[in-house]
């Protein structure tokens, strides 16, 4: 074997096997947006076709006016809206003061934050959750999970937060107070506007979180179901049952439901990678 | 006020930052504690009372864990479906650190290769089970179609239909749901890695596979540790993939805790609402997570490699 070919066998087999991966990694999606397109009669002309005879939008059509989606999208759009806004305020409040304030506990309050990574129970506190939001008659809505995902601080968006507003110069914070700002001050008018990459990354994980959300929705509209978002209506047509006509429409549901995702990632996937991560593993 | 003030300055413009941090922090605490510590609060009191959510609830004392441990055999299937399903992990992570170390090498085109593997994270997990289950759906499912037109089968198969082929499902959508989230974690860690270290190591004759459980993996180990543990924990509470994929069918053979717990509180999928005995297998649980937490930082640190 000469030395040329030892050297490109590797690299070759490095190639292959990403490939074969890639096509796993995006078959699914791929899959769900071919059949979104697919008409009734090519259905059943073609069963064994992957790609639409034609790319047909009636799907969508019938998705967006019958089965309730145009409610469900702008529930979505309200929702994430709040959330990412919101999020974006509390997220650096919270790293502010967290790094640059003083005031006693302040170690053990935040030691309080960071052990709630511990004893976080995924699904199991959605009920006691739900009971808490109906003190405030926040139960019925998605008012309440936005009030939820806002104030109820997320670990790892904190930890971002006062990882970045650590690395920004405490020179800024003297001259200021030398001028006479106050606490609050430094943080509106210089800290809040000199963090503009904290506020991308937070904005795109909060988006991907909100608009994914399935659980703390789901529970929140389980009385009214013209309140809910994306996510849960499509699976909720499926837990009424498959039947051929709801078949298409929740493909096409599916479809609507990650396309502005998929977009948001295509455009802004280096803020995504590098967030998530760091959220993670820094935390 | 005596919390705000300190001997040591005393000064009125230090107080009035010192008030103001702790009014701004302070609706995020409240919305923290409220939503946070309040949950487990409740669950730890009602974990021995029988409350159906209406009617004012009953003490029972134990009664609810003597159920949980002598006479519900589908909490424990359950259990066991959780730790099935947590076994992806063996695929998962091996999965992820050889995409990593490929990704590594610095060839071209990895950019187009690693946003591409990570797509599948942005994804929402519930509409993961969802297309999941279409695809393996056994009539007019994708994968039957491919199978068959392979002529690797005769027949549809009922992949959800049966225990089993179910579990393989959700276990193949967690995988491809996480694989790339680990994935960038152990790129961003090999990355960290000197590259001198690697250039020593070659002069020493040391390369390949060799090279990469010599120093590259003890050199990572702190992270792969982190993630791993957040990869068990995570798979354990794996609830939104099994909900929108079979949900628990057949006859609920598929259940997770989490899934199935769920149920007993919000009278989800027809179950009766038992608010008091959800408590008291969530208390169960939690008691699960903590330990096999603790027995997992006990144990990993042996990996560490000095």
């Amino acid at each position: 074997m000469s030395a040329k070919l030892k050297k490109y066998i590797p690299i070759a087999a490095i190639y292959i096997v990403l490939g074969i991966a890639v096509v796993i990694a995006l078959f699914p999606i791929f899959y769900t947006l071919m059949a979104s397109g697919k008409s009734s009669q090519d259905i059943l002309a073609n069963p064994h076709n992957i790609i639409p005879e034609k790319f047909v939008f009636d799907n969508y059509v019938q998705a967006w006016n019958l089965a309730n989606f145009q409610q469900y999208t702008w529930n979505s759009v309200y929702m994430s809206f709040f959330i990412v806004a919101g999020t974006i305020v509390t997220s650096t409040v919270a790293g502010y003061v967290f790094d640059r304030g003083k005031f006693r506990g302040k170690e053990i309050i935040f030691a309080l934050v960071i052990s709630s990574m511990f004893v976080s129970l995924g699904s199991l506190t959605l009920y006691p959750t739900v009971m808490i939001a109906k003190v405030f008659g926040l139960n019925k809505s998605l008012v309440g999970v936005i009030i939820i995902r806002v104030f109820a601080l997320d670990v790892s968006g904190l930890f971002i937060s006062r990882g970045f507003i650590n690395t920004l110069p405490r020179e800024l914070d003297e001259s200021a107070k030398i001028d006479g700002c106050s606490f609050f001050r430094i943080f509106v008018s210089i800290i809040f506007p000199i963090s503009k990459p904290l506020i991308a990354t937070i904005g795109i994980l909060q988006f991907r979180a909100s608009w994914n959300d399935y659980m703390l929705p789901l529970v929140f509209t389980l009385a009214n179901k013209s309140r809910q978002p994306l996510v849960v209506g499509v699976v909720n047509l499926k837990t009424n049952g498959m039947t051929a006509t709801n078949w298409s429409v929740m493909l096409a549901g599916t479809a609507i439901s990650i396309m502005p995702m998929i977009l948001v990632f295509i455009a802004f996937n280096k803020y995504f990678i590098d967030g998530l991560t760091s959220g993670a593993i820094k935390g | 006020m005596s919390l705000f003030t300190s001997k040591k300055h005393p000064e009125p413009f230090f107080r009035r930052d010192q008030t103001q941090a702790v009014l701004m922090l302070l609706p995020m605490l409240v919305g923290f504690l409220l939503f946070t510590y309040v949950p487990i609060i409740y669950i730890l009191r009602f974990c021995m009372y029988s409350y159906d959510g209406i009617l004012p609830g009953k003490f029972t004392g134990i009664d609810n864990f003597v159920r949980i441990f002598q006479r519900d055999k589908a909490f424990w299937e359950a259990c066991m479906n959780t730790l099935v399903l947590g076994g992806k992990i063996i695929l998962e992570i091996p999965l992820a650190m050889l995409f990593a170390v490929f990704l590594h090498k610095g060839l071209k085109g990895m950019a187009f290769f690693r946003v591409s593997l990570f797509l599948p994270t942005i994804i929402s997990t519930a509409i993961v089970g969802l297309i999941f289950s279409l695809m393996f759906a056994s009539f007019n499912g994708v994968i039957n179609t491919i199978l068959t037109n392979a002529g690797l089968i005769e027949k549809p198969v009922d992949w959800l239909g049966k225990k089993w082929s179910a579990l393989m499902v959700l276990e193949l959508a967690s995988v491809w749901c996480y694989v790339g989230i680990n994935m960038v974690f152990f790129l961003m860690a090999l990355q960290s890695v000197p590259q001198e270290l690697y250039e020593c190591a070659a002069l020493d004759g040391c390369t390949g596979f060799k090279r990469f459980f010599r120093i590259t993996l003890p050199m990572i180990i702190p992270i792969f540790r982190l993630v791993l543990l957040n990869s068990i924990i995570g798979s354990l509470k794996i609830n939104d993939i099994v909900l929108a994929s079979t949900n628990g069918q057949p006859a609920g053979k598929t259940e997770v805790v989490m899934t199935y717990i769920f149920k007993f509180f919000f009278g989800y999928s027809t179950r009766r609402v038992e608010v008091g005995y959800a408590s008291a297998m969530s208390v169960v649980v939690a008691v699960f997570l903590g330990l096999i937490t603790l027995i997992y930082i006990k144990a990993s640190k042996g990996m560490t490699v000095d």
